[in-house]
């Protein structure tokens, strides 16, 4: 238990005269989904038949595009890696109502809207699981730790609006074992691990491989691996997504970074040309910012950038400089892997002037209940010490 | 920064009614000072040195404070846990013992019959360093891997008794995490004088508590290394035998998540018989993490004192893991506006009893 860090809820901290304007979605492992704005106040709810497997995102139409956990990762069978399991994928509009839906069978983390009305996602599908002869060859990981066997490899997959795939890319047709080597510490149960899939303007794909502690770059129409990002310097990462200035924007988690000395994460900017670290942002202590698992990060239309560190519920707002400006402490509880917890997968932040935000009532007059409880005016401002 | 989870500072919760009445010895990683405070955070005693911590000060029976230093030019002065000298003062933080040695690194133990025990690295010969298996290639320091060498240190300064660890442990089957850096073998950070005259030690690297033998040498006793423990702290014997640490998770074995527990093992069936990992026995797990340091303290009435580290945390719980004290350092600086706002890390803390030895000339 700790008092000292979780008596602050709500927004903490907004200077609004640096941080950019917008409102920001996220949802804590239970069935709602959250639009908060830049002072705290809940704008929207969504209320889903699932809890989040994982991710969720508002998209252009002004719908909510859902990942839900049909059967979590222990009722399935399947290994504590495989946590992030989903399943369906729904579109919901404003006030919940099922748009369109999709049974996306062990689908997990991250899924992009693509094409037109297309969904990108990836999944720990059977169909991934790696052919013995390549099995063999993958190297890295604790030895003796496959899935009774076997290897699995992530499948990822488009599907139409009619539920049929129409592109798939498979791990193991594509990963080098040679480089793409499983981190000594993890375990041989899947190779590859994406937890993040981007669609850059090019139409090629990033994605964030977590079991080889790096950011690939997989060509559409053939299915190459063309780049590689980031190997040596991050670890456990997510979140790779392009920015408009052409570099790739990466939450590096650093669970298990190769270094002894007190552990953090921080967000990085990669030039992809040469692979170089451009720009990093850290806490002033290193230690103070730090989420092994989970996560995002997004270049804001100001230059700033909003951050998520989902292990402790935080989402917050940083400079170019690295001052924060910002800073929402989730005050809703769920529940994930058996634990209760305050974590989000990742939150997203849309300008007022994001095209699915048009027409929409964003008043929070029309949530008393939720904002009498977990709004602003909920919250002491004002700690004061427990003596008896 | 994280400003709402460290802008909160000094005494956040007491509950006198169940908390282990006492004052709290502890040291900011930062600033040259061992602090001294009572159940409700207030200064009792501070005791100023002219070094840095390399580790932390302890109050010894006699009343004195026996303080590990690091040494700013020593030769590993880069290497995490470097010390280079030991101080033992008086309430006035006047010198009455002092003892030197460059190599001097995390911890020491002052001994039933006045020696101090201590740890020092000592440089592992080439043809045994080859043979250490995990860490990056070529991440030693400038060419060399350092091991470690317990040591008995007489008042005079003489060496009394020694082990040194590449005498005893083979580094083909010991089990090292493939993540640390190979600038230090083992990495011991921890010497402790059992009541049967064993020594209790921990090796960082190998995630190994263990007991030696001091007559023979051999390990008598060893736990943690294949995973239970992730770069584990402090361990120490409880009066009914049983080992408690704090079980950092820092490079956890095949986990992806990072966190912290204080556990309690029973040396004689290997088992664990307690653990703290939050409220209700593992809910808000993340709400406990330290990667580095800190410590842990069983205390007598049997709640559980636990400093987390990186955070400048210091609390107490019950046995049934209730929290009934927190305390969170504020030294040297105490930065709590919205933008500096940041975690005072403190290597360790240690309660006392107001009826401790040591606190006689307190009165």
């Amino acid at each position: 238990m700790s008092i000292a860090k979780t008596a602050k809820k709500g927004v903490t901290f907004y200077n609004s005269q640096k941080a950019d304007d917008g409102y920001t979605l996220f949802s804590t492992y239970n069935h709602d989904v959250w639009l908060i704005d830049m002072e705290g106040y809940i704008v929207n709810r969504w209320r889903m038949p699932y809890r989040p497997g994982s991710h969720q995102v508002l998209l252009p139409n002004g719908n909510l595009l859902f990942a839900g956990m049909i059967k979590s990762h222990t009722e399935l069978g399947l290994p504590i890696e495989m946590a992030g399991i989903g399943g369906i994928v729904l579109e919901v509009d404003w006030d919940s109502n099922l748009v369109w839906k999709a049974t996306v069978p062990y689908q997990a983390h991250d899924i992009r809207s693509i094409g037109d009305g297309h969904v990108l996602y990836a999944a720990y599908h059977p169909d991934g699981i790696l052919p013995h002869e390549i099995a063999a060859k993958v190297k890295g990981g604790r030895p003796g730790t496959e899935f009774n066997g076997k290897i699995w490899g992530d499948v990822v997959r488009e599907i139409d609006r009619d539920g049929k795939i129409v592109w798939e890319w498979k791990v193991y047709e594509h990963l080098d074992p040679e480089i793409d080597i499983v981190e000594p510490l993890d375990n041989r149960n899947i190779w590859g691990y994406i937890n993040s899939l981007w669609i850059c303007r090019d139409g090629n794909i990033l994605m964030s491989l977590r079991n080889s502690c790096e950011v690939i770059k997989v060509d559409y129409e053939t299915g190459k691996v063309i780049a590689r990002y980031g190997k040596g310097r991050i670890f456990h990462q997510h979140d790779a997504r392009e920015l408009d200035n052409g570099n790739i924007l990466v939450f590096d988690n650093g669970c298990q970074r190769h270094e002894y000395k007190p552990n953090y994460s921080r967000v990085v900017e990669i030039d992809p040309k040469t692979d170089e670290i451009v720009w990093e942002y850290k806490a002033n202590l290193p230690s103070d910012f730090f989420s092994c698992v989970c996560c995002g990060s997004e270049r804001l239309p100001n230059g700033n950038t909003v951050i998520c560190e989902s292990w402790q519920g935080r989402i917050f707002e940083v400079t170019v400089e690295g001052e924060l400006v910002w800073e929402y402490i989730s005050p809703f509880v769920g529940s994930i892997v058996g634990m209760i917890t305050t974590m989000m997968w990742r939150a997203h932040r849309y300008a007022p002037d994001f095209p699915g935000l048009r027409g929409k009532e964003l008043d929070p007059k029309r949530l008393p209940w939720e904002n009498r409880i977990f709004g602003p005016d909920s919250f002491n401002k004002h700690f004061t010490p427990s003596i008896f | 920064m994280s400003f709402a989870r460290t802008s909160i500072k000094g005494l956040v919760f007491c509950d006198s009614r169940r908390a282990y009445r006492g004052l709290t010895l502890f040291t900011p990683v930062e600033g040259k000072g061992v602090w001294l405070i009572d159940m409700l955070g207030e200064f009792v005693n501070q005791w100023g040195m002219a070094y840095e911590p390399g580790c932390y000060g302890e109050l010894l029976p006699n009343g004195t404070l026996l303080y590990a230093g690091r040494v700013d030019d020593g030769p590993l002065v880069d290497i995490e846990g470097a010390g280079g000298i030991l101080l033992e003062v008086d309430w006035n933080s006047n010198v009455v013992w002092e003892y030197k040695d460059p190599y001097l690194h995390h911890a020491f133990y002052r001994m039933k019959n006045g020696n101090t025990l201590v740890l020092k690295w000592v440089e592992l010969p080439k043809e045994i360093a080859v043979r250490v298996k995990g860490g990056d290639p070529g991440s030693e320091r400038q060419g060399i891997m350092w091991g470690d060498a317990i040591q008995e240190i007489r008042p005079n300064g003489k060496i009394a008794w020694e082990w040194v660890a590449h005498e005893h442990l083979d580094p083909e089957t010991i089990n090292r995490c493939p993540l640390c850096p190979r600038d230090t073998w083992l990495h011991a950070n921890v010497c402790v004088e059992l009541p049967d005259g064993n020594i209790l030690t921990s090796f960082a690297k190998i995630n190994t508590v263990a007991i030696i033998s001091k007559k023979s040498g051999n390990i008598k006793w060893q736990w943690g290394s294949t995973g239970e423990l992730a770069h584990q702290h402090s361990p120490s014997m409880l009066d009914n035998g049983n080992i408690l640490v704090f079980d950092n998770g820092f490079h956890p074995n095949g986990l992806a998540q990072n966190y912290s527990r204080v556990l309690e093992i029973d040396p004689r069936s290997d088992k664990m018989v307690w653990s703290y990992e939050g409220p209700n026995g593992g809910d808000l797990k993340m709400l406990i993490y330290s990667s580095m340091y800190s410590s842990c303290q069983r205390l007598l009435n049997g709640n559980t004192l636990a400093c987390e580290g990186t955070t400048g945390r210091i609390f107490e719980v019950t046995s049934d893991g209730d929290l009934v004290w927190e305390f969170v350092n504020y030294l040297p600086s105490c930065e709590t506006s919205p933008i500096n706002s940041r975690s005072y890390p403190v290597y360790s803390a240690y309660r006392y009893g107001m009826d401790y030895p040591g606190l006689r000339k307190l009165k």
